[in-house]
């Protein structure tokens, strides 16, 4: 509950501040009268109506919409490789969906075919990468966080100079796809919002239908196979649910890193590991998360804007280092 | 059609890790209300075999049945009502509390978003009671101590209402407080709900005194199988674990109890290690024998009354021995067989037995081989008149014998003795 007005009101803030600010008072009013449930409230200039309606209000959505993909993404990732240190970015998944949908827009299909294809480029790219660094990553019963670290950079590393030389081969549109990778949610609109919310959805949904599986894999595959479980087809099923929501995340706000990490990890203080009660709250956490970011990312430095990537890499960088050394200090927790 | 087999079955079955094999056409059973117990050394396969049981590795040849079905013809969450394992240890990454995790062995009963219906909750909280875990509640696993979080896990396999409970050395963190609870819990657990239960043991005087039956894996096969006092033996301890051990019949609560009261040397069980044939006879001989061993040799002994002493002593030993029926005269084929083995000992050592019609023989064994040249010593603490009951044949017999061989006064010299023959063999030879 307390997560529920966490996100109202990083909702609300999302909403008010900017260029230019608009009350709480006034937000709720204009969405009371869109919504039909009252009276266009008198007195609010028409540009405000466009600022929210056609700016902000897409925008914030988005930003909660990606920040909820990710945060369950990275929930799934750490559950899966029973390691606390998976996240979609760390592990290269992003840089894969990435990829995939660099190469779609760079060659044209993108404007042909629209966000669709987009989209299921980045599944594909994702989708390919989890695997790959599941089976690099996999030496034993647990996937170790060294190993996991390594691979997932490594491949990471490998994809991103593949998206730096089809950059340099294609010349034009660098500069769009240089912004797109840094992370953010610009003026994306409601377009974005549509092309990603079915995924996320799915997604998300799929993640809560089996999230007392997820407890079970969490005490490693013979296990989870001992206590019922089909392992191997819920392993393929996880990651071709994560990959859907790092995907869809990537395809409408380019590379974010740090919420997975984060999200789940907070809140785990909180709610415990029980994945049915951590889900849900990853998934609004990781919405307020998200939106709160992308708020500082264009307020900080007005009227610059800082790309919502570079924030949530300056809280999570340390956030990570952080969880490394308490990791080393007790050898037992994730290896 | 026949009643299907209650309990568990492996029949014929061959398994391994792609062109590793580890199990060879190995048939167990384990029957409801019973603990059957594995024993056998580290890679004899043991792990592998709860691990086909339990449906994690699919066998290459032969059949599996958990309560009269095929575990691999069932869906995972099937299987998981029929067969429960504990494993030797489940790392605890997340920080789960003692009540998730044990919920978790109703995992095959409920859906994914099931909190549990009330009859879940009571076969929870009573695992949790029968495994000792109940206070615990509320902790986090990772904060317990490696016996809590094991006590855990068993708790979790019992929530899963089995009929067969597998166990893999459920034992190893445990102390022996915890152990002896936790076996006699499962026992209680067999007994009264009629549960299979099959579990590896390392500990051969728990297999002992738990076990209904035990098999002995050795290199991925049953070389013994049977009740604990038939398979717990010295020879099946040498056989399946290459280890000398001392097998006191019954003295574990009726069960055999392992000793190992003579320890081997570095170098004592190899092939080829120097051998010493001792000469003994009510009991005189037990001491020396045991002392010889100790010093990493090889000892054979004879010709002995098969009731004798020495004998008993030789069995547990698991010696060669030569011996004849109790009360009779020693037979010229044993005196021979004897002879034979002595030719190639590296020396012989006559204890001060008393001699008697029944085993005077043993002298003239001693002299034929003193002529042919084997190294002799007499362990001499009492005088041969005061143990000769053959009215003087004895006396004379053992007089000549002592004019070519050593006369020790104790079992210390005698082992001095035998060192000095050692030493005289390795200079000629070196």
């Amino acid at each position: 509950m307390a997560l529920v007005a966490l996100l109202s009101i990083a909702l609300l803030a999302g909403l008010g501040f900017g260029s230019v600010g608009i009350s709480p008072g006034t937000t709720l009013r204009l969405l009371a009268w869109k919504l039909g449930l009252a009276e266009r409230p008198a007195g609010v200039p028409a540009s405000t109506v466009v600022i929210l309606f056609d700016l902000r209000l897409p925008r914030v959505l988005l930003a909660a919409l990606v920040g909820a993909a990710l945060a369950t993404a990275g929930t799934l990732f750490q559950a899966l490789f029973r390691n606390p240190m998976a996240d979609p970015a760390i592990i290269g998944v992003s840089s894969g969906a990435a990829m995939g949908a660099i190469l779609v827009i760079l060659s044209g299909a993108g404007a042909a075919f629209g966000g669709l294809a987009v989209s299921a480029a980045a599944f594909a790219g994702a989708l390919a990468t989890a695997f790959l660094v599941y089976r690099l990553a996999r030496l034993g019963p647990a996937v170790h966080v060294g190993t996991l670290l390594l691979s997932g950079i490594a491949v990471a590393a490998v994809i991103s100079a593949a998206i730096s030389m089809v950059m340099a081969f294609s010349g034009q549109e660098i500069r769009s796809i240089y912004f797109w990778l840094l992370g953010g949610f610009g003026s994306r609109g409601w377009a974005a919002l549509g092309a990603a919310a079915p995924f996320v959805a799915i997604g998300s949904g799929v993640a809560l239908a089996v999230a007392g599986d997820l407890n079970l894999t969490s005490l490693g595959e013979e296990r989870a196979g001992q206590l019922g479980l089909e392992v191997e087809r819920f392993k393929r099923l996880m990651l071709a649910t994560g990959a859907l929501l790092t995907a869809a995340a990537v395809s409408v706000s380019g590379l974010i890193g740090f919420v997975g990490l984060m999200t789940p990890h907070i809140l785990r203080l909180a709610t415990g590991a029980d994945h049915r009660r951590l889900l849900p709250s990853a998934i609004v956490g990781g919405a307020a998360f998200l939106v709160l970011a992308d708020l500082a990312a264009r307020t900080l430095v007005t009227p610059e804007e800082i790309p919502v990537g570079a924030v949530t890499a300056l809280l999570g960088g340390p956030f990570f280092l952080f969880l490394l050394r308490r990791e080393r200090r007790s050898p037992g927790a994730g290896a | 059609m026949p009643e299907p087999e209650p309990g568990l079955v492996l029949e014929g079955v061959s398994a391994g890790y792609g062109a590793r094999h580890v199990l060879r056409d190995v048939s167990v059973s384990a029957s409801p209300g019973e603990i059957t117990g594995l024993i056998g050394p580290n890679g004899s396969g043991k792990t592998t075999l709860i691990r086909v049981a339990s449906r994690g590795l699919r066998p290459e040849r032969g059949a599996v049945r958990v309560a009269g079905r095929d575990p691999f013809d069932l869906t995972a969450r099937r299987a998981a009502r029929l067969v429960a394992v504990v494993p030797q240890e489940v790392l605890a990454t997340f920080p789960f509390s003692v009540l998730e995790t044990v919920l978790m062995g109703r995992a095959p009963y409920l859906s994914p978003w099931g909190a549990g219906r009330p009859e879940d909750w009571s076969r929870v909280r009573s695992a949790m009671a029968a495994a000792g875990v109940s206070h615990l509640g509320d902790r986090g696993v990772s904060q317990l101590s490696g016996g809590e979080r094991q006590r855990v896990i068993l708790a979790q396999a019992l929530a899963q209402d089995a009929p067969v409970l597998l166990l893999d050395e459920p034992t190893t963190h445990l102390d022996i407080r915890h152990v002896v609870r936790i076996l006699t819990l499962v026992r209680g657990l067999a007994r009264r709900e009629g549960t299979a239960v099959l579990t590896i043991f390392h500990d051969l005087n728990l297999a002992s005194v738990y076990c209904d039956r035990i098999y002995a894996l050795k290199e991925g096969r049953v070389v013994a199988r049977g009740t604990p006092a038939t398979v717990i033996s010295s020879a099946t301890l040498q056989e399946v674990f290459g280890v000398r051990a001392d097998v006191l019949p019954g003295a574990a609560a009726g069960r055999p109890a392992v000793v190992f009261a003579s320890m081997p040397r570095e170098g004592s069980l190899e092939p080829g290690a120097e051998r010493v044939h001792v000469i003994g006879g009510a009991g005189r001989g037990a001491e020396l024998i045991r002392s010889l061993m100790e010093r990493g040799l090889e000892v054979t002994t004879g010709v002995l009354h098969a009731t004798d002493t020495d004998a008993a002593v030789a069995e547990r030993l698991n010696l060669l021995r030569i011996t004849v029926p109790p009360f009779s005269q020693i037979d010229a084929g044993s005196a021979a067989e004897c002879i034979g083995i002595i030719r190639k000992a590296s020396a012989l050592i006559v204890c001060d037995a008393p001699f008697g019609p029944g085993n005077v023989e043993n002298l003239r064994i001693a002299i034929h081989a003193a002529r042919e040249g084997v190294p002799t010593i007499l362990l001499q603490q009492v005088p041969i008149e005061e143990r000769d009951f053959t009215g003087g044949e004895a006396t004379e017999a053992w007089r000549r014998l002592a004019s070519g061989s050593v006369v020790t006064p104790s079992v210390e010299a005698t082992l001095d003795a035998v060192e000095a023959i050692r030493s005289r063999r390795a200079r000629r030879s070196g």
